[in-house]
This record gives C-alpha cells, sequence and structure tokens, in this order.
C-alpha cells in the first residue's frame, strides 16, 4: 500500500549509506544483557575487521557494564543465522550490511 | 404620535451560532468545490453531505472568548501569587521538575503544531461546521501554548532544564518521539490528522496523556500547572467531543470509509501509544509523591473507559479494537522500568535528570507491579553496587532506533521481558529496523513516508548535529552541563537543599 498523496510522493531515504561519509551503520546487541537497555549503533568502514571491532568500538561500549570481562565468550548471530567470525574476516566480508543488527551472548 | 422602534430581537446562542457557520457558508460559482477545497478527496473518504456533521458545543466567538478570558484571568492570579510567595519551595522536590521539563520540551511545542494545522483545517475543510469547530479548537491550542509557556516559565528562573525547549524540541533524541509523531500527523490528509490528532490523540490517549501530567503536578505542590491543567479541562472535553464527532460524522457517510478509518485508528493508536511510553516512566519514576502507577491509569482510561466504552460503540460502525492492542496491554506491567531504565543510561546527553529510586520507592514499585523483583529490580541493586564503587551507569555511545516511533530499541518480545524485540524490512534494498510488530506494520504500510524519517542517532552520525562527539552534540542541542546527567549532586539539587536549610534556619522568612 502506498501514500496516498496530492502529487507525485517519492523521497530519497535519509538514512541511506551513501550519507556516511563511507562507513556504514551496525547494530551490536548483547542479548543476554539488560544492563544495555538496547543494541549500541555504530558508524563503521566496510572494510573494518571483526578483531578491530570485537577489539575497539564493542569492548568500549560494553565494557561499561561492571561485571565486564575480557575472558568472557560470546556465540554471535547474524539476520537470525549463527556467525562464526574469524578475527581477519572484514564486516563486509561476513555479510554485514548497512543498519544490520550482529547479536552477541555471553556463555 | 411617535412609536418607538422596537428594540431588535436578541438571537438566541442556537441562531447566532446558525448565522455564524451555515449562514456564512456558500457555494462557489467562479471556480468548482473541487478547486475550492482541493484536499478532501485524495484519502479516499466519501462525504456526501457535510450538513450532516453535528456541533456539539455551538459556540460563538463572543461566548468563546468570554469564558477563555474569565479562566485566563483565575490562571494568571494563581501565577502571580506563587511567583511572589516563592511558592517553587513548596514543590515535593526539585526532581518533581523533570517531569514539567518533558512537558515543556515534549508536548508545549506540540500544542502550536495542533494550533497551525487546526487552523488549515479551518481553511481546508468543506462543511461550515467542522471548519468553526477547528477553528476554536486552533484558537485553544495556540493559548494551551501560552499558558504552558507562561505558567512553566516561573520555574525558569530557578530550575535548570527550561532553557531552550522549542530550540531542542526540533533536534534532541528523545525528543523526536513527540515531534516524530506530531510531524506524521501533520503531512498526512485532513481526513488522517482528524482521526489521528482530534480522535486517537484528543480522545482515545487524551487522559493518560494530559491526566498524569496534571495530577502529578497536584500531588507535588505545582499549583500553577494544576491551575493551566483546570484551565486547559473544558477545552479539552470539547476537543474529545470533536474527536468522536469526527471519526462517527466519516463512518455514516459512506460504508466505503469504514476500511480507511479502521487503518487510520490501527496506526494512530500505535503512534500514540508509543509516545505514552515517555508519560509511562514519568508517572512511575519521575514523580516524589504518586499519583497512580502507568498499570492502573492505563487499565482505568484505556482500557475501561476506551476498550469497554468507546469500542463498543464503535462496533455498530463496523469498527474493532485497534490492532496490536494486546500487546499494549501485555507491556503495562513492564513498559516504564524498561523506558526509565533507558533514560536513566542516556541523561548524560538530556535536559532532565535521573537517580536510582530509594528503598522507598522501590517498595512501591514492588507492590505495584509483580514482575518488578524479578525483571528490574536486579538491575538497580547491580546499579546501587556500581555506583558504591565510584560508577554511574552513563551509555558510552549511542542505541539503535525504532524507524517508526523513533525511541531506542528498548521494547521486548510479546510474552518474554527478556529478550529486546527486533522487528526489520526490506524497501528498495534498503534495510529499516523496528522496536515492534506495530511499527513494522505502520512501516510497510507507507514505507515512502518513513524512509525520510529524521532518526537522531543517524543525523548525529551523518555529522548534521555539531560535532562528532556528545559534547559537539550538547552544545548544538543547547544544552548545559548542568540540565541533565544524575540528580543527587546536581545543581537543583545542591540548590534545592540550600534554600531549604536557609528556609530552616531563617524560620520560613
Amino acid at each position: 500500500m502506498a501514500v496516498k498523496a496530492i502529487s507525485d510522493y517519492k523521497f530519497p531515504s535519509k538514512s541511506r549509506e551513501e550519507l556516511y561519509g563511507g562507513a556504514m551503520l551496525v547494530h551490536m546487541w548483547w542479548k543476554n544483557n539488560p544492563w544495555f537497555c538496547a543494541a549500541a549503533c555504530f558508524p563503521l568502514p566496510k572494510t573494518m575487521t571483526w578483531g578491530d571491532f570485537i577489539n575497539g568500538p564493542v569492548k568500549e561500549f560494553f565494557s561499561e557494564d561492571p561485571d565486564w570481562s575480557d575472558d568472557t565468550s560470546f556465540s554471535y548471530t547474524l539476520h537470525g543465522k549463527e556467525l562464526h567470525p574469524n578475527p581477519e574476516d572484514t564486516l563486509e566480508g561476513l555479510g554485514i550490511w548497512h543498519k544490520s543488527v550482529v547479536a552477541m551472548t555471553s556463555a | 404620535m411617535t412609536i418607538a422602534p422596537k428594540a431588535p430581537r436578541k438571537l438566541s446562542m442556537k441562531d447566532r451560532y446558525s448565522a455564524l457557520t451555515r449562514d456564512l457558508d456558500w457555494d462557489p460559482t467562479y471556480v468548482t468545490a473541487e478547486e475550492m477545497y482541493p484536499f478532501t478527496s485524495f484519502e479516499g473518504i466519501k462525504i456526501h453531505d457535510w450538513s450532516k456533521w453535528e456541533d456539539p458545543f455551538r459556540l460563538t466567538v463572543d461566548a468563546y472568548t468570554k469564558y477563555q478570558a474569565e479562566k485566563d484571568k483565575r490562571l494568571y492570579a494563581v501565577l502571580d501569587g506563587f511567583a511572589q510567595s516563592q511558592g517553587h519551595l513548596s514543590l515535593t522536590d526539585a526532581s518533581y521538575l523533570n517531569a514539567m521539563k518533558l512537558f515543556i520540551q515534549g508536548v508545549s511545542p506540540l500544542e502550536y503544531q495542533a494550533h497551525r494545522h487546526f487552523a488549515y483545517l479551518a481553511r481546508h475543510l468543506n462543511g461550515p461546521g467542522p471548519r468553526f469547530a477547528s477553528l476554536c479548537q486552533s484558537l485553544d491550542e495556540l493559548r494551551h501554548l501560552q499558558t504552558e509557556v507562561h505558567t512553566l516559565s516561573n520555574y525558569n528562573k530557578y530550575y535548570t532544564g527550561f532553557h531552550s525547549y522549542l530550540h531542542q524540541h526540533d533536534r534532541v533524541w528523545y525528543l523526536s518521539v513527540p515531534k516524530s509523531f506530531f510531524d506524521d500527523a501533520v503531512s498526512a490528509g485532513p481526513f488522517e490528522f482528524l482521526i489521528a490528532i482530534g480522535f486517537s490523540f484528543e480522545y482515545l490517549l487524551t487522559n493518560l496523556l494530559f491526566v498524569p501530567f496534571m495530577s502529578g503536578a497536584s500531588f507535588n505542590g505545582d499549583l500553577p500547572t494544576m491551575t493551566f491543567g483546570f484551565s486547559a479541562q473544558s477545552d479539552e472535553s470539547r476537543h474529545m467531543t470533536l474527536g468522536l464527532e469526527a471519526i462517527k460524522f466519516l463512518l455514516e457517510q459512506d460504508e466505503a470509509n469504514v476500511p480507511i478509518v479502521q487503518h487510520w485508528i490501527d496506526k494512530w493508536f500505535w503512534r500514540g501509544y508509543r509516545v505514552t511510553a515517555l508519560i509511562a516512566q514519568m508517572l512511575d519514576y519521575m514523580l516524589p509523591r504518586k499519583v497512580m502507577s502507568w498499570k492502573e491509569a492505563f487499565e482505568l482510561y484505556f482500557e475501561q473507559q476506551m476498550l469497554n466504552g468507546l469500542f463498543q460503540d464503535l462496533a455498530f460502525y463496523g469498527i474493532t479494537p485497534p490492532k496490536f492492542v494486546e500487546q499494549a496491554m501485555e507491556e503495562k506491567e513492564i513498559l516504564s522500568h524498561q523506558v526509565y531504565w533507558t533514560l536513566y543510561q542516556f541523561s548524560h546527553a538530556a535536559s532532565f535528570t535521573t537517580s536510582v529510586p530509594t528503598d522507598e520507592h522501590m517498595e512501591w514499585l514492588s507492590a505495584n507491579y509483580p514482575k518488578f523483583d524479578e525483571y528490574f529490580k536486579p538491575l538497580w541493586d547491580k546499579e546501587k553496587r556500581n555506583l558504591a564503587a565510584g560508577g554511574r551507569h552513563f551509555a558510552r555511545g549511542l542505541p539503535e532506533l525504532c524507524t517508526v516511533c523513533q525511541i531506542p530499541m528498548l521494547f521486548t518480545e510479546p510474552g518474554d521481558p527478556t529478550t529486546i524485540c527486533q522487528r526489520a524490512s526490506e524497501f528498495e534494498g534498503e534495510h529499516f529496523n523496528f522496536c515492534s510488530d506495530g511499527c513494522k506494520n505502520i512501516f510497510d504500510h507507507e514505507p515512502e513516508k518513513y524512509v525520510q524519517a529524521w532518526l537522531p542517532v543517524h543525523q548525529i552520525f551523518q555529522g548534521n548535529c555539531g560535532g562528532a562527539t556528545i559534547p559537539d552534540v550538547l552544545a548544538w542541542y543547547k544544552m548545559t552541563p548542568d540540565d541533565g546527567g544524575e540528580y543527587l549532586g546536581s545543581l537543583d539539587n545542591k540548590n534545592w537543599l540550600e534554600w531549604h536549610d536557609m528556609a530552616e534556619k531563617t524560620g520560613g522568612n
């Protein structure tokens, strides 16, 4: 069903990827930790490696939890499917796209 | 002999009203009706006879201005007395004003939006009755904005967070929730606006939206806001009647209108309900002296009055309760806790303060919400330990937002308060995220509209909000370091303690 309007109704998305200067938005959701009210949103280059992602913005954001430990192991899902990333994989190579939600579950 | 001329017969109010509306209407001859009223056909609503619109109040301009002037006199007398007697010191606590900061930042600017758009309806609806009713409501809304600003300006002299509400309304992340709601309504057609604001906002949800603020004022020593509330109450009754008349008029004009109106009810119930998330946390967490719980308010003002009352009547027209209403009813147990927990961890970027509930407050929450002890008390207990160790839970980044309601994606799966609800849709190759089935449903009906959403987090990352760091963005918001964050130890808290300490030492003189 389309918008009912008095004339043609066609406008570009205000969140389209090209507006982020070469970056894309990636959401990281700590699924079994209610300390964080919502998933975090990060602007990241597609070529960023998984290792840099986890040890950079993800750790910075989630280590605010007083129970955070660097030794905690996580499993990951992307778009409802299990994800088994290697540290050198790029975000794009893992199938993460603009505004994807990656879920992490602590053991 | 001269015969004295008869005094002109005074018209009754009903006759004067008729002269003011019906007698000032005419059929166009130089242009077609479509050219004169170009916006009342594209939505697909069929109106066969505009004269069937019933005017429940039949106000005239002189009667309207007389009533409003009397109410204004009473309100401004209270405002003067309150200001001159340092009435702000008789509030329950300075933290109460967080509710009023939210009100002036989030709600008052909506009054102005309503004023403008009802003025538009007063020009563009074909019938003279609804045009005049819209004109009166437009004037009401402008007066509400003015009286709210004058009422709350008393507090701006002494407390933080009130100073840049209009500037902030257009920019700040949590204010994009009410702003986008109204932007959505005013950018729809005139009939959808009538259902969105006239019916859903002013009738279906009005008591949930406004009564908690005004009752909160009454219970917490805020005489000016309470008086403003009384002053606006008679207008709100008229607005409710207009909203009800609007929906019945549309439904009675043509059977083909029923599915269109039903879709708008579904959509605008959910849009409005999501805005009430801010009210829910205000009732349960921001008022030092409680009025009633959100759950009680929802049961009384929505379930009993609307579902068991209004929708029983609307069933006659083939209208059913809104889609996803069961989810809203289920959420009443958890909504306020989830929302306040969110505001708590992002209040360093807000124009209000937050704090951990006191032990007494937690007991009240436990007593009123059976699920509080299992799901939410452990979070506050952990935060207490965090505070004792020198921490304070402030998020170190920005959250994922729902594309439709623009609230951080904090809501949980139906039936599972531990798992955040994640929904998504693809449109023209782009991925969009939603907090609920209700918001996804709204997007899927009109994706072309919601792809334009001005999502605060996305705009910050696009570089449109003053800079890349939190201080840059707060400067762009015109927020000062004293406006937000933790209440205990804040400027408002320190001043409050100092003023009352001083009052005790001087015996109140």
